[in-house]
């Protein structure tokens, strides 16, 4: 099947029509909702006290945090370097500390970095390791298919195919675990699944 | 092209309070809502809690809507990100699917496993919400990548990467499809 044929039969499907009725009813429906719901806040009238508490929690948590890897970290150097982002108690412990907020756990020359997103939106998968140098500069990470980060200076998308492949993909090149020679513009990438650790 | 002035007039209405102005914005642009979230879910129900979900959301941040891009890309783009947080769709799908097959009726409503054409929203089914998202924004709504990317909140790069990877895992469950019924 080529592209066009593609286009072609994803086009022919149509979205069932829906009664007249309907159409009338919808919008009284969620007119009716939102009064049910509490009321839109006047402009200006922002609560800040439970931002700043929030903000301050996170900090506080990423501070923990930081605390916690760096002690792993200490233990664990001597042998791997990198072997912190690929222990499952760590991430586990990460992962329910931050439900849903973890974009990745970056580990560079600079130490461990913790990316989390504003929201609970980070769906849970299969987490991902990545381990990228341009020249000298390396760094490893764990994190999540449809991230985009930016590693080595650079920013990179990392994907999960249906095959638990890894495709990371810049603004000027792209690289796949099933083709790990192809263009990855002078970076050295090497990444995989980590698909059997249990979280 | 921009909004027209009786849309600039229901948006300030609404910020107002004015339930019925709001309800004129939805009576413009519920089709192309239901259409995005059916495209999303591929079921009628989940459209419909989606497409409140979405005009919900819109109200209550009607306050952030600057007006500097059309309302109705910014409404697109609030029900676009409700369709991907909308954590218990998954689990619904799954029940759908098990439903349908387990009935022989098609119901008028709801499109069934065997009606004619159902392989291709079945398809778009099996897709990460991220690619499927890509798949309905460039192909269905005519979003080029660029637009997509300021849609999804991600770069073009990562459009055009969902994009191909999403056209690569149709074509395979296309074709496999297409083969086993002719």
């Amino acid at each position: 099947m080529n592209d066009f044929d593609l286009e072609q039969k994803l086009k022919a499907v149509r979205v069932p029509e829906r009664e007249e009725d309907y159409w009338e009813s919808f919008p009284r429906l969620v007119s009716a909702k939102l009064r049910t719901t509490p009321a839109r806040r006047p402009v200006g009238e922002q609560h800040w006290p439970p931002r700043l508490a929030w903000g301050g929690g996170i900090a506080f948590a990423c501070l923990l945090i930081g605390f916690a890897i760096g002690h792993w970290h200490g233990r664990m150097e001597k042998n791997d370097p990198y072997a912190l982002l690929q222990n499952g108690k760590m991430l586990r412990e990460v992962l329910t500390l931050f439900p849903n907020r973890v974009r990745a756990i970056i580990q560079d020359e600079h130490g461990v970095q913790l990316v989390l997103s504003d929201q609970s939106d980070i769906p849970a998968s299969t987490p991902i390791y990545v381990h990228i140098c341009d020249g000298k500069q390396c760094s490893s990470l764990v994190t999540f298919s449809g991230q985009e980060l930016e590693i080595a200076g650079r920013k990179v998308t990392v994907l999960l195919d249906a095959q638990d492949g890894v495709i990371v993909a810049g603004p000027q090149f792209a690289w796949s675990s099933d083709q790990p020679a192809g263009a990855s513009s002078g970076l050295k990438i090497e990444a995989r699944s980590l698909s059997s650790i249990t979280l | 092209m921009g909004d027209t002035d009786e849309e600039k007039t229901w948006v300030l209405q609404s910020r107002n309070g004015d339930p019925a102005a709001f309800e004129s914005l939805i009576r413009a642009h519920q089709c192309m809502i239901h259409s995005l979230t059916f495209r999303m879910t591929g079921s009628m129900a989940d459209a419909e809690d989606l497409a409140q979900e979405a005009f919900i959301r819109a109200y209550r941040q009607l306050d952030s809507y600057q007006g500097t891009a059309k309302f109705s890309s910014w409404l697109y783009r609030i029900a676009v990100n409700a369709c991907l947080n909308w954590r218990q769709r998954e689990m619904r799908r799954d029940q759908i699917y098990t439903q349908w097959a387990e009935s022989n009726a098609v119901s008028q409503s709801e499109p069934g496993p065997d009606a004619p054409g159902w392989e291709v929203p079945a398809a778009l089914m099996k897709l990460p919400a991220k690619q499927r998202a890509a798949i309905v924004l460039t192909v269905y709504d005519g979003h080029n990548h660029a637009e997509a990317a300021k849609i999804l909140g991600c770069s073009e790069t990562t459009v055009s990467w969902r994009v191909f990877a999403a056209r690569r895992k149709l074509k395979r469950l296309l074709s496999a499809k297409g083969g086993s019924n002719e």
